[in-house]
Protein backbone atom coordinates (compact mmCIF):
# COMPACT_ATOMS: atom_id res chain seq x y z
CA UNK A 1 0.00 0.00 0.00
CA UNK A 2 3.04 2.13 0.95
CA UNK A 3 4.23 2.24 -2.76
CA UNK A 4 1.32 3.99 -3.87
CA UNK A 5 1.15 6.94 -1.82
CA UNK A 6 2.85 9.53 -3.88
CA UNK A 7 1.77 12.75 -1.44
CA UNK A 8 2.62 15.55 -3.33
CA UNK A 9 5.07 14.16 -5.86
CA UNK A 10 1.53 12.95 -7.11
CA UNK A 11 0.25 16.07 -7.50
CA UNK A 12 3.35 17.68 -8.92
CA UNK A 13 4.19 15.14 -11.18
CA UNK A 14 3.70 16.83 -14.92
CA UNK A 15 3.75 13.73 -16.92
CA UNK A 16 0.30 13.65 -16.08
CA UNK A 17 -1.13 16.57 -16.60
CA UNK A 18 -4.52 17.86 -18.75
CA UNK A 19 -6.28 20.71 -18.43
CA UNK A 20 -8.47 19.03 -15.78
CA UNK A 21 -5.20 17.69 -13.80
CA UNK A 22 -4.11 21.54 -13.96
CA UNK A 23 -7.34 22.98 -12.73
CA UNK A 24 -7.24 20.30 -9.55
CA UNK A 25 -3.86 21.36 -8.50
CA UNK A 26 -4.42 24.68 -9.05
CA UNK A 27 -8.08 24.74 -7.39
CA UNK A 28 -5.90 23.48 -3.95
CA UNK A 29 -3.03 25.52 -4.32
CA UNK A 30 -5.52 28.56 -4.52
CA UNK A 31 -6.95 27.26 -1.76
CA UNK A 32 -4.21 27.18 0.34
CA UNK A 33 -2.73 30.43 -0.18
CA UNK A 34 -6.32 31.92 -0.16
CA UNK A 35 -6.24 30.12 3.62
CA UNK A 36 -3.21 31.49 4.84
CA UNK A 37 -4.65 35.43 3.43
CA UNK A 38 -8.12 34.72 5.46
CA UNK A 39 -5.77 34.14 8.80
CA UNK A 40 -2.85 37.33 7.90
CA UNK A 41 -5.85 39.36 6.77
CA UNK A 42 -8.26 38.51 9.95
CA UNK A 43 -5.03 39.50 11.65
CA UNK A 44 -4.28 42.77 10.24
CA UNK A 45 -7.46 44.09 10.22
CA UNK A 46 -7.78 43.25 14.13
CA UNK A 47 -5.35 46.28 14.09
CA UNK A 48 -8.22 48.48 14.18
CA UNK A 49 -9.18 48.26 17.79
CA UNK A 50 -5.89 49.48 18.74
CA UNK A 51 -6.37 52.93 17.82
CA UNK A 52 -6.01 54.85 14.80
CA UNK A 53 -1.55 55.10 15.03
CA UNK A 54 -1.95 51.18 14.98
CA UNK A 55 -4.00 50.86 12.07
CA UNK A 56 -1.95 53.78 9.74
CA UNK A 57 0.87 51.30 11.04
CA UNK A 58 -0.91 48.39 9.58
CA UNK A 59 -0.98 50.46 6.37
CA UNK A 60 2.56 51.09 6.14
CA UNK A 61 3.32 47.94 5.73
CA UNK A 62 0.49 46.71 3.85
CA UNK A 63 0.16 49.22 1.27
CA UNK A 64 3.25 48.98 -0.98
CA UNK A 65 4.12 47.85 -4.37
CA UNK A 66 4.85 44.21 -2.90
CA UNK A 67 1.70 44.96 -0.76
CA UNK A 68 -0.42 45.45 -3.69
CA UNK A 69 1.28 42.59 -5.79
CA UNK A 70 0.39 40.05 -3.20
CA UNK A 71 -3.56 41.39 -3.08
CA UNK A 72 -3.43 41.16 -7.21
CA UNK A 73 -2.04 37.44 -6.75
CA UNK A 74 -4.95 36.54 -3.44
CA UNK A 75 -7.64 38.35 -6.28
CA UNK A 76 -6.73 36.21 -9.15
CA UNK A 77 -6.03 33.15 -6.18
CA UNK A 78 -9.59 34.42 -5.17
CA UNK A 79 -11.96 34.61 -8.89
CA UNK A 80 -10.00 31.38 -9.86
CA UNK A 81 -11.14 29.27 -7.01
CA UNK A 82 -14.66 30.74 -7.20
CA UNK A 83 -15.33 29.99 -10.56
CA UNK A 84 -13.60 27.01 -10.49
CA UNK A 85 -15.64 25.92 -7.37
CA UNK A 86 -18.97 26.64 -9.39
CA UNK A 87 -17.92 24.48 -12.10
CA UNK A 88 -16.77 21.59 -9.48
CA UNK A 89 -20.75 22.42 -8.29
CA UNK A 90 -22.33 21.98 -11.62
CA UNK A 91 -20.15 18.36 -12.06
CA UNK A 92 -21.03 17.22 -8.65
CA UNK A 93 -24.42 17.52 -9.32
CA UNK A 94 -23.98 15.30 -12.43
CA UNK A 95 -24.25 18.06 -15.41
CA UNK A 96 -22.03 19.09 -17.74
CA UNK A 97 -20.09 15.72 -17.53
CA UNK A 98 -21.60 13.82 -20.01
CA UNK A 99 -23.75 10.18 -20.25
CA UNK A 100 -21.76 6.94 -19.18
CA UNK A 101 -21.03 5.01 -21.63
CA UNK A 102 -18.03 1.75 -22.63
CA UNK A 103 -14.34 2.97 -22.29
CA UNK A 104 -13.75 2.65 -25.90
CA UNK A 105 -10.24 4.22 -27.88
CA UNK A 106 -8.62 6.68 -27.12
CA UNK A 107 -10.37 5.95 -23.55
CA UNK A 108 -11.29 9.86 -23.60
CA UNK A 109 -13.23 10.26 -20.17
CA UNK A 110 -16.67 11.93 -20.57
CA UNK A 111 -15.66 14.33 -17.84
CA UNK A 112 -13.12 15.86 -19.82
CA UNK A 113 -15.95 17.06 -22.47
CA UNK A 114 -15.49 20.61 -24.21
CA UNK A 115 -17.96 22.30 -21.91
CA UNK A 116 -15.88 21.62 -18.92
CA UNK A 117 -12.91 21.93 -20.05
CA UNK A 118 -13.84 25.96 -21.48
CA UNK A 119 -15.44 26.26 -18.00
CA UNK A 120 -11.60 25.84 -17.00
CA UNK A 121 -10.36 28.45 -19.28
CA UNK A 122 -13.29 30.57 -18.69
CA UNK A 123 -12.17 30.67 -14.60
CA UNK A 124 -8.34 31.22 -16.05
CA UNK A 125 -9.49 34.26 -18.18
CA UNK A 126 -11.76 35.60 -15.39
CA UNK A 127 -9.38 35.81 -12.92
CA UNK A 128 -6.77 37.42 -15.46
CA UNK A 129 -9.68 40.26 -16.07
CA UNK A 130 -10.13 40.54 -12.02
CA UNK A 131 -5.95 40.96 -11.54
CA UNK A 132 -5.99 43.17 -14.27
CA UNK A 133 -9.04 45.64 -12.83
CA UNK A 134 -7.16 44.71 -9.27
CA UNK A 135 -3.83 46.36 -10.63
CA UNK A 136 -5.80 49.32 -12.30
CA UNK A 137 -7.42 50.25 -9.14
CA UNK A 138 -4.22 49.36 -6.86
CA UNK A 139 -2.00 51.83 -8.84
CA UNK A 140 -3.43 54.32 -10.61
CA UNK A 141 -4.59 56.18 -7.46
CA UNK B 1 -20.39 11.08 16.33
CA UNK B 2 -19.20 11.51 12.65
CA UNK B 3 -20.86 13.56 10.22
CA UNK B 4 -21.03 11.43 7.02
CA UNK B 5 -18.21 12.67 4.33
CA UNK B 6 -20.95 13.31 1.90
CA UNK B 7 -22.91 15.91 4.15
CA UNK B 8 -19.87 17.48 5.08
CA UNK B 9 -19.18 17.96 1.03
CA UNK B 10 -23.00 19.24 0.97
CA UNK B 11 -21.96 21.89 3.96
CA UNK B 12 -18.19 22.60 1.82
CA UNK B 13 -19.96 23.70 -1.44
CA UNK B 14 -23.01 25.69 -0.13
CA UNK B 15 -20.35 27.66 2.22
CA UNK B 16 -18.60 27.79 -0.90
CA UNK B 17 -21.20 29.53 -2.71
CA UNK B 18 -22.43 31.79 0.06
CA UNK B 19 -18.65 33.28 0.51
CA UNK B 20 -18.92 34.09 -2.87
CA UNK B 21 -22.08 36.59 -2.77
CA UNK B 22 -20.29 37.87 1.04
CA UNK B 23 -17.13 38.71 -0.07
CA UNK B 24 -18.23 39.93 -3.33
CA UNK B 25 -20.62 42.31 -0.94
CA UNK B 26 -17.66 43.22 0.89
CA UNK B 27 -15.31 44.04 -2.07
CA UNK B 28 -18.28 46.49 -3.26
CA UNK B 29 -17.97 48.14 0.63
CA UNK B 30 -13.88 48.73 -0.31
CA UNK B 31 -15.22 50.04 -4.19
CA UNK B 32 -18.07 52.02 -4.01
CA UNK B 33 -16.52 54.87 -1.69
CA UNK B 34 -17.23 57.92 -3.33
CA UNK B 35 -13.68 59.18 -2.48
CA UNK B 36 -12.23 55.71 -3.97
CA UNK B 37 -10.46 53.21 -2.76
CA UNK B 38 -7.34 54.25 -0.11
CA UNK B 39 -9.65 56.65 0.97
CA UNK B 40 -12.01 53.43 2.27
CA UNK B 41 -9.21 52.59 4.25
CA UNK B 42 -8.91 55.26 6.18
CA UNK B 43 -9.40 54.39 10.09
CA UNK B 44 -12.29 56.18 10.23
CA UNK B 45 -14.41 54.97 7.43
CA UNK B 46 -13.48 51.44 8.36
CA UNK B 47 -14.34 52.29 12.07
CA UNK B 48 -17.65 53.42 10.84
CA UNK B 49 -18.06 50.15 8.63
CA UNK B 50 -18.07 48.21 12.16
CA UNK B 51 -20.89 50.41 13.39
CA UNK B 52 -23.32 49.65 9.79
CA UNK B 53 -24.92 46.64 11.61
CA UNK B 54 -25.78 45.11 8.39
CA UNK B 55 -22.24 45.28 7.40
CA UNK B 56 -20.96 43.64 10.40
CA UNK B 57 -23.97 40.72 10.05
CA UNK B 58 -21.86 40.56 6.39
CA UNK B 59 -18.65 40.66 7.82
CA UNK B 60 -19.87 37.74 10.66
CA UNK B 61 -21.00 35.36 8.32
CA UNK B 62 -17.94 35.71 5.84
CA UNK B 63 -16.19 34.61 9.10
CA UNK B 64 -18.37 31.28 9.71
CA UNK B 65 -18.59 30.70 5.76
CA UNK B 66 -14.63 31.26 5.07
CA UNK B 67 -13.54 29.52 8.06
CA UNK B 68 -15.69 26.28 7.53
CA UNK B 69 -14.67 26.28 4.32
CA UNK B 70 -11.22 27.30 4.50
CA UNK B 71 -10.42 24.57 7.21
CA UNK B 72 -12.37 21.89 5.62
CA UNK B 73 -10.97 22.04 2.23
CA UNK B 74 -7.51 21.32 4.19
CA UNK B 75 -8.54 19.01 5.96
CA UNK B 76 -9.58 17.74 2.28
CA UNK B 77 -6.06 18.18 1.37
CA UNK B 78 -4.82 16.39 4.07
CA UNK B 79 -6.91 13.51 4.02
CA UNK B 80 -6.19 13.48 0.20
CA UNK B 81 -2.51 12.84 1.02
CA UNK B 82 -2.42 10.70 3.97
CA UNK B 83 -4.89 8.04 5.24
CA UNK B 84 -5.06 6.10 8.69
CA UNK B 85 -7.16 6.15 12.12
CA UNK B 86 -4.69 8.55 13.53
CA UNK B 87 -3.75 11.02 11.18
CA UNK B 88 -7.85 11.20 10.36
CA UNK B 89 -8.52 11.90 13.76
CA UNK B 90 -6.05 13.93 14.20
CA UNK B 91 -6.50 15.94 11.12
CA UNK B 92 -10.42 16.38 11.99
CA UNK B 93 -9.77 18.35 15.19
CA UNK B 94 -6.68 20.19 14.32
CA UNK B 95 -8.86 22.00 11.22
CA UNK B 96 -11.67 22.33 14.04
CA UNK B 97 -9.31 24.00 16.46
CA UNK B 98 -7.97 26.01 13.84
CA UNK B 99 -11.27 27.03 12.31
CA UNK B 100 -13.02 27.68 16.06
CA UNK B 101 -9.62 30.01 16.39
CA UNK B 102 -10.03 32.17 14.02
CA UNK B 103 -13.41 32.42 14.44
CA UNK B 104 -13.06 33.59 18.05
CA UNK B 105 -10.92 35.81 17.08
CA UNK B 106 -12.19 37.78 14.77
CA UNK B 107 -15.67 37.54 16.11
CA UNK B 108 -14.07 39.29 19.37
CA UNK B 109 -12.17 42.29 16.20
CA UNK B 110 -16.16 42.38 15.01
CA UNK B 111 -17.61 43.34 18.71
CA UNK B 112 -14.81 45.60 20.22
CA UNK B 113 -14.52 47.78 16.82
CA UNK B 114 -18.14 47.76 17.00
CA UNK B 115 -18.37 49.42 20.52
CA UNK B 116 -15.65 52.03 19.84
Amino acid sequence: MKENREGIRGWLNPSRYGINRFAYWLQRLTGLGLLVYFIAHISETSNVVYGKEAWDKMLEFTQTTTGHIVLIVVIGMCVFHAANGVRLYIAEHGRGIGNPGRPEYPYTPTSLNKGMKALVWISMALAAIAMAYGAYILFSE
Amino acid sequence: MHMRESSIMKVHYYTGLAAIVLVAIHVLFRLTVPEGYYASLEYENVLANYKNISYVVVLELILITVAIHGFNGLRVILLELRQGNIWESAVRWLCIAGALAVLAYGTRTIILASMM
